[in-house]
């Protein structure tokens, strides 16, 4: 399908149009702080945003999640799975390392003898419109881990900001089936793409470092015992987990029960292997009770692990580690010093 | 024999089936061990339930949670599911506190089990310290029932004093039989024991079985197991041929949760029975 084009004052009826069909997600602006939310109104949407402080996997992987409730009976105990109707949706405006994430994160929750409905059912019936990064921030890092500012994977429409307007390209049938129900929307021009790729570019260029992290793969093994390669790094660490709860591919979870008078349910909640309390054994015992393993923990099973059982880096150089992380780690650093080592 | 394959399974993981606690064996005087027999509501979802020794399985105590536990009782023991529970959290209180009628919900089979398809025709040294013997009695009654399969059979069990050594009723059968070599160990002499005293890896030094076409198989706590591979090693068995099965804080058992990861490998999908020769190549974070 030939690129279109939609002029930013076309945008609110654009929205409404897909709020006849779909859930709308987009980026809104709450308490200072971008955010993916359902919306209401084509106003609340503001797509003048360099990417959102939480990560869009909370779409699908919400923060605290009832797996079932269980209800008290005088024949014992009742469990009810929840209803998760998975409405039609659209998440608006997402970003290339986060479209890349739920690829990833597809991988991974599919993966085994064992798949994961819960995501899988929030995840399916949703389609992507991407929009392209015109300005990378100085934290982002998505060319060194296969990504690209204007990398399409995963999206079904990519819009690019050509200013006053967007150029919109469809990337597979579910995207021409959309725009193709959008008569109004027009052609672009030859200058249009021109354009477009000038903008590309740009941007790519605006990454200052590549770093080869798909070479370093190995090397993250060989310093694997070196108490003092990691404590360099752990020594400031305070553990707070903002990098894991805040990172688009980080999934691991914790499950607890909440009970009321009449029964209660069972929640999984986000959870980051840089607490203690992750690997602590009931015993007393921790296989990790030091913050240079748990730091250690998290860096090889994204640059080391992740690509051993999925053939992926577990990571999309979205930056958000960086950017919330009170003592600046910053990962980039990490694997500076590796490569160095 | 059941066949752990790699196909996909259906429905939702997450979802437990409910049994009814039908009988509860106290295992020692301290009374912080305890066995559960489970029996499914819907006989069905036992015959769905097809495991092999050595898996484990995540119990539910509803408003408590989750812990995941070896099965203790032999798929060719017909109706019922044994586990063996050591008084140590939220949910193993809940279930110690627990009387015969309770309903606990049950995910699984989960893990590798003992791989039962290699053991076949070989000699068997079954080496087991304290409760981690559960598991072990799962394999060790399973062999009973298959004897026919299996060598020469070598049971050492070992445990702080005599009334800490669980499956007291087995072990008194076992016992009387010829076709299995039973040695029970305690840590130190009490009166009344006239059986053998002493640390697991020196009687197994003193049992001295033979490597030749054998496996070990050993459970333990992991001062037992640091100490008793170095003798296994000495008595000619090859890393390949020395089998443990690991434990690990672990919530979902689908190797989805993150939380018993080894290196690359999950506790609970990839283990969690492992041969020394693989957890030599492992992170020790266990």
């Amino acid at each position: 399908m030939k690129e279109k084009i939609l002029l930013k004052a076309q945008l609110p009826k654009l929205i409404e149009e897909l709020r006849k069909i779909y859930r709308v997600l987009a980026p809104v602006k709450d308490n200072g702080f971008y955010v993916y939310k359902a919306i209401s109104s084509a106003d609340e949407v503001d797509l003048d945003f360099a990417n959102t402080k939480i990560p869009p996997k909370e779409i699908f992987f919400p923060r605290s999640e009832v797996l079932f409730t269980y209800k008290r009976t005088d024949n014992g105990i009742e469990l009810i799975e929840p209803e998760n109707s998975v409405e039609k949706q659209v998440i608006l405006g997402i970003r290339g390392c986060d479209a890349q994430s739920f690829l990833l994160l597809d991988k991974f929750f599919a993966y085994g003898k064992f798949d994961d409905p819960y995501f899988a059912q929030r995840r399916k019936n949703t389609l992507l419109i991407g929009l392209a990064c015109n300005d990378p921030r100085s934290t982002c890092f998505c060319t060194s881990v296969g990504g690209s500012p204007f990398s399409e994977a995963g999206m079904d429409i990519i819009l690019t900001d050509l200013g006053d307007k967007y150029l919109v390209k469809s990337l597979n049938v579910k995207g021409n089936e959309l725009l193709e129900r959008i008569p109004w929307i027009e052609d672009a021009n030859e200058r249009d793409i021109f354009d477009a790729m000038q903008l590309t570019k740009k941007a790519l260029a605006a990454i200052k470092e590549e770093l080869p992290i798909e070479k370093l793969n190995n090397t993250f093994a060989e310093v694997f015992d070196e108490d003092a390669f990691w404590l360099q790094f752990s020594q400031k660490c305070i553990g707070c987990g903002s990098c894991s709860f805040l990172c688009p591919t980080c999934h691991c979870f914790d499950v607890v029960d909440e009970e009321s008078s009449t029964g209660g349910k069972r929640i999984r909640l986000w959870d980051t292997c840089q607490f203690p309390l992750f690997t602590l054994h009931g015993s007393g015992h921790n296989p990790r009770p030091t913050g240079r393993q748990r730091l250690r923990q998290r860096v090889m099973h994204k640059f080391n692990y992740y690509p051993k059982i999925l053939s992926e880096i577990g990571c999309v150089g979205c930056g958000r580690c960086i950017l919330a992380c009170s003592v600046n780690q910053d990962i980039r650093v990490v694997f500076k010093a590796v490569q160095e080592s | 024999m059941v066949q752990i394959t790699d196909m996909k399974k259906k429905g939702n993981p997450y979802l437990p089936k409910l049994t009814t606690i039908e009988g509860i064996i106290r295992e020692n005087d301290v009374n912080d061990l305890k066995t559960f027999k489970l029996v499914f509501k819907n006989p069905d979802d036992f015959k769905k339930f097809e495991y092999i020794s050595g898996q484990f399985a995540e119990l539910s105590f509803f408003g408590a949670g989750e812990s995941p536990i070896g099965i203790a009782s032999s798929p060719t023991e017909e109706g019922y599911l044994l586990f063996t529970v050591k008084r140590v959290g939220v949910v193993t209180t809940s279930l110690h506190e627990s009387k015969e009628g309770t309903t606990v919900g049950i995910r699984g089979p989960f893990g590798n089990g003992w791989p039962i398809e290699d053991l076949i025709g070989h000699n068997l040294v079954i080496i087991g310290g304290g409760f981690a013997f559960s598991t072990l009695r799962s394999l060790t009654v399973y062999i009973l029932a298959n004897r026919h399969l299996f060598k020469n059979v070598t049971v050492i069990y070992g445990a702080r004093e005599p009334a800490e050594l669980c499956y007291k009723q087995d072990l008194a059968e076992w016992e009387k039989r010829d076709d299995l070599n039973l040695t029970l160990t305690i840590d130190r002499a009490v009166d009344g024991w006239t059986k053998k005293v002493g640390f697991i890896p020196a009687v197994t030094k003193e049992v001295a079985p033979s490597a030749n076409n054998a496996y070990a198989i050993v459970c333990g706590p992991p001062v037992m197991i640091r100490f008793t591979i170095p003798v296994l090693t000495e008595l000619g068995f090859s890393n390949d041929n020395i089998l443990l099965s690991l434990e690990n804080r672990m919530k979902c058992g689908i190797g989805k949760c993150g939380h018993c990861m080894i290196g690359e490998k999950y506790v609970c999908t990839d283990g969690p029975v492992f041969t020394q020769t693989q957890l030599q190549s492992m992170p020790k974070e266990y």
